[in-house]
């Protein structure tokens, strides 16, 4: 279902806030039928560059093309072809489920069969229920659902998982593949690395309002040219060289936690509580994984996606 | 259309369902109507002693005492003494005092050419309520005579208000006035209020990543909220009917025609605020800047003619000095659309100056 047709194509966005830069040139394509995730910490400017994106911000340099259109001239003509779930969704809480998903197919020149959606999103005991009253899954999967109601090409889900319990993150990684079953193309902004493992065919990571990495999450690990991780923390300052240990390829630390990459784990293991006995450290939070998307982001910034 | 058309609904669903809202916005105007009503003039209406302090004692003088006398709402009392008259005057007993100098027979003979004939008439400042409406009395049986006279072109001046005999209460006055009051607070307070709160909310943000068009949104925002305050505003005119015994003496067409300039000219004054307004908060203080001077100043609870000399041009121009003028002559005295030009032309130059305004100051964010 996959092709390499290109259905969006990025050129050299740019979005300034005053001085700041929210977005600095991001150039990057999204092909036909595949989830593509925009990976990224808070304030990265994933928001910034899918709202561009769906003509809700204006670029202040470059362009992008869209469904086949030029989002800075013809976005009437994106509008058409694309859903948008934004991060924030408020609608208007006094009507119900079905009610608005008839009023947002009106806006359309043509829309899906409402009860038929309202199934999908398995909405049907909801239906009738006005919005006020929606628990946060509910909520999301209406904006979902409204997103998808004249049946674009296009999808752009903004967070679509945030603030969801795993039940209901699970239940929107189902929806999300159901969409790309059907061809859609999907672009997707998350925080979980988990959450763009499993649902992207690529991911755009992105860091402080540039691009620093684009590729399939298979590749960005396999990138990191080690595939386990060792986390641990000292119980007092150190001085210590950690890529002098036995092993080592890559040192991401941030704090006072320190991540050694290796593809030894058990060299690596011997070396470091051998170092630390020998300085009188003690090791505390000592654990080894598997290296992640997370590392990946981690090695490459320094720091990682979510605080805490 | 079909995007008009659910919207309008929507609009419509979320009125009927904000129980409080539609409840108070109904509860504050009848309140205040029945109040001010039942204080001030309601009743017998009001009984105006006139008196009429005949110099000139010729045929013209008495024609005009006669016809004062036709209104059975004014008391003739008869004196020479002009000065104990403006004594009682003073005292309250009297409410108008209405001086026929000599000559003025002479004068109405003179006819044509020369300059209207003025017709001394004192009143209690302190009164004004009952003034005004015996002023506006006099006015009418002036006209009357006036009119008489020489084909239609005054050689008295009067203040022409086709006013016939009519029996004239405070509530008659006012009701047109909250009528006008009510039109102006729920379009313009109300549109200002709901279109920022959207805008703050990103409701009108998820909008715009649709292909719904901002004219398509407004037009159906105008319609229901046109449905919705008609319907307000008939409400309130039958409460007034039922408790009051108010009637429209004019056409119920030219009533409609106002309420719809009125309500539209608020409308987009509404979303002018909206646009300008960065916060709902502050679109709140903005429409109350606007609404609480044009309540005192234009025309709603007083007359306009109480108003101080210097405020007067700055209340000529109020849209709701034009809309509470042209519903009281319509309803009180029976005025047709005709009559009423002036008004619907300065309500129709606000709408459309405003609309204009509020499409360049509309924003979906
Ligand atoms: N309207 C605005 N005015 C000023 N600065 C803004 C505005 N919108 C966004 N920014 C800034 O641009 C940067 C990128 O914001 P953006 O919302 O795109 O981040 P994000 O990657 O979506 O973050 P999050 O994961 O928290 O949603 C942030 O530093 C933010 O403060
Ligand atoms: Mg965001």
């Amino acid at each position: 279902m996959e092709s390499s047709e290109e259905i969006i194509k990025v050129q050299g966005l740019v979005k300034r806030y005053g001085d700041f830069t929210a977005v600095d040139g991001s150039e990057f394509s999204v092909h036909k039928g595949e989830v593509f995730g925009l990976l990224g910490p808070n304030g990265a400017g994933k928001t910034t560059t899918l709202e561009m994106l769906v003509g809700l911000r204006k670029p202040d340099e470059g362009t992008a093309i869209v469904g086949g259109y030029d989002i800075t001239r013809e976005l009437d003509k994106v509008k058409e072809v694309i859903g948008v779930q934004l991060q924030s969704t408020t609608l208007f809480e006094l009507l119900t489920v079905e009610e608005i998903l008839h009023l947002y197919g009106s806006f359309y020149r043509e829309h899906i069969s409402i009860p038929d959606l309202i199934e999908d999103m398995l909405l049907t005991e909801k239906k009738n229920s006005r919005i006020k009253g929606l628990s946060g899954g509910q909520k999301q999967r209406l904006a979902i659902a409204l997103a998808l109601v004249h049946d674009p090409q296009i999808i752009f889900l903004d967070e679509p998982t945030t603030g969801l319990d795993p039940q209901a993150r699970r239940t929107l990684w189902d929806i999300i593949l159901r969409l790309k079953e059907r061809g859609k193309t999907v672009v997707l902004t998350t925080h979980y690395m988990d959450e763009a493992h499993v649902l992207c065919d690529r991911i755009a990571i992105m860091d402080q309002g540039k691009l620093i990495a684009l590729d399939t999450p298979g590749e960005l690990v396999k990138n990191l040219q080690s595939d386990s991780a060792v986390e641990f923390r000292f119980d007092e300052e150190a001085d210590v060289v950690l890529s002098e240990i036995e092993g080592v390829k890559q040192v991401g630390s941030q704090k006072d936690v320190h991540i050694l990459y290796t593809d030894n784990l058990q060299q690596t293991l011997t070396s470091l509580i051998a170092i630390a006995s020998e300085k009188e450290l003690r090791l505390v939070d000592l654990q080894t994984r598997t290296a992640t998307l997370e590392d990946v982001f981690i090695h490459m910034t320094g720091r990682r996606l979510r605080e805490g | 259309m079909r995007a008009y058309y659910q919207l309008t609904l929507a609009q419509l669903r979320i009125f009927l369902r904000n129980r409080q809202v539609l409840f108070w916005t109904l509860a504050f105007p009848i309140f205040l109507m029945i109040m001010l009503g039942s204080f001030l003039g309601n009743g017998n209406g009001i009984s105006l002693t006139v008196a009429v302090v005949d110099q000139d004692n010729s045929e013209q003088s008495k024609l005009l005492v006669k016809e004062l006398k036709k209104n059975k709402a004014i008391t003739i009392e008869k004196s020479s003494d002009e000065k104990n008259m403006l004594q009682l005057l003073k005292d309250g007993d009297l409410q108008l005092v209405v001086t026929i100098p000599e000559g003025y027979a002479k004068s109405l003979a003179a006819g044509e050419g020369t300059n209207p004939f003025k017709l001394p008439v004192y009143y209690n400042e302190t009164n004004l309520t009952v003034s005004q409406v015996g002023l506006q009395l006099v006015n009418n049986a002036v006209d009357t005579i006036s009119k008489k006279q020489v084909d239609y072109k005054p050689v008295v001046v009067t203040d022409s208000k086709g006013v016939e005999a009519l029996n004239l209460r405070y509530i008659d006055f006012l009701v047109p006035g909250i009528v006008a009051m009510m039109i102006m607070s729920n379009n313009m307070n109300g549109v200002a209020g709901q279109i920022s709160s959207w805008r703050e909310r990103g409701i009108l943000r998820r909008m715009q990543g649709t292909t719904l068009k901002a004219s398509t949104f407004i037009a159906a925002q105008i319609t229901a909220r046109f449905m919705l305050n008609g319907l307000q505003a008939m409400i309130v005119l039958g409460v007034a009917w039922a408790v009051f015994g108010i009637e429209v003496r004019g056409s119920w067409l030219t009533v409609v025609a106002f309420v719809t300039l009125g309500t539209l000219a608020f409308m987009a004054i509404g979303f002018i605020i909206a646009g300008i307004a960065k916060t709902p908060e502050s679109a709140g203080p903005i429409a109350g800047f606007l609404s609480f001077p044009m309540l005192f100043l234009g025309g709603v609870f007083f007359p306009i003619k109480d108003m101080p000399e210097f405020i007067q041009p700055i209340v000529q121009v109020l849209p709701i000095a034009h809309l509470s003028h042209a519903l009281r002559e319509t309803m009180n005295v029976g005025a047709s659309f005709m009559d009423l030009g002036m008004e619907a032309i300065i309500l129709s130059c606000w709408l459309i100056g405003a609309f204009i305004a509020a499409s360049f100051t509309f924003k979906w964010e």
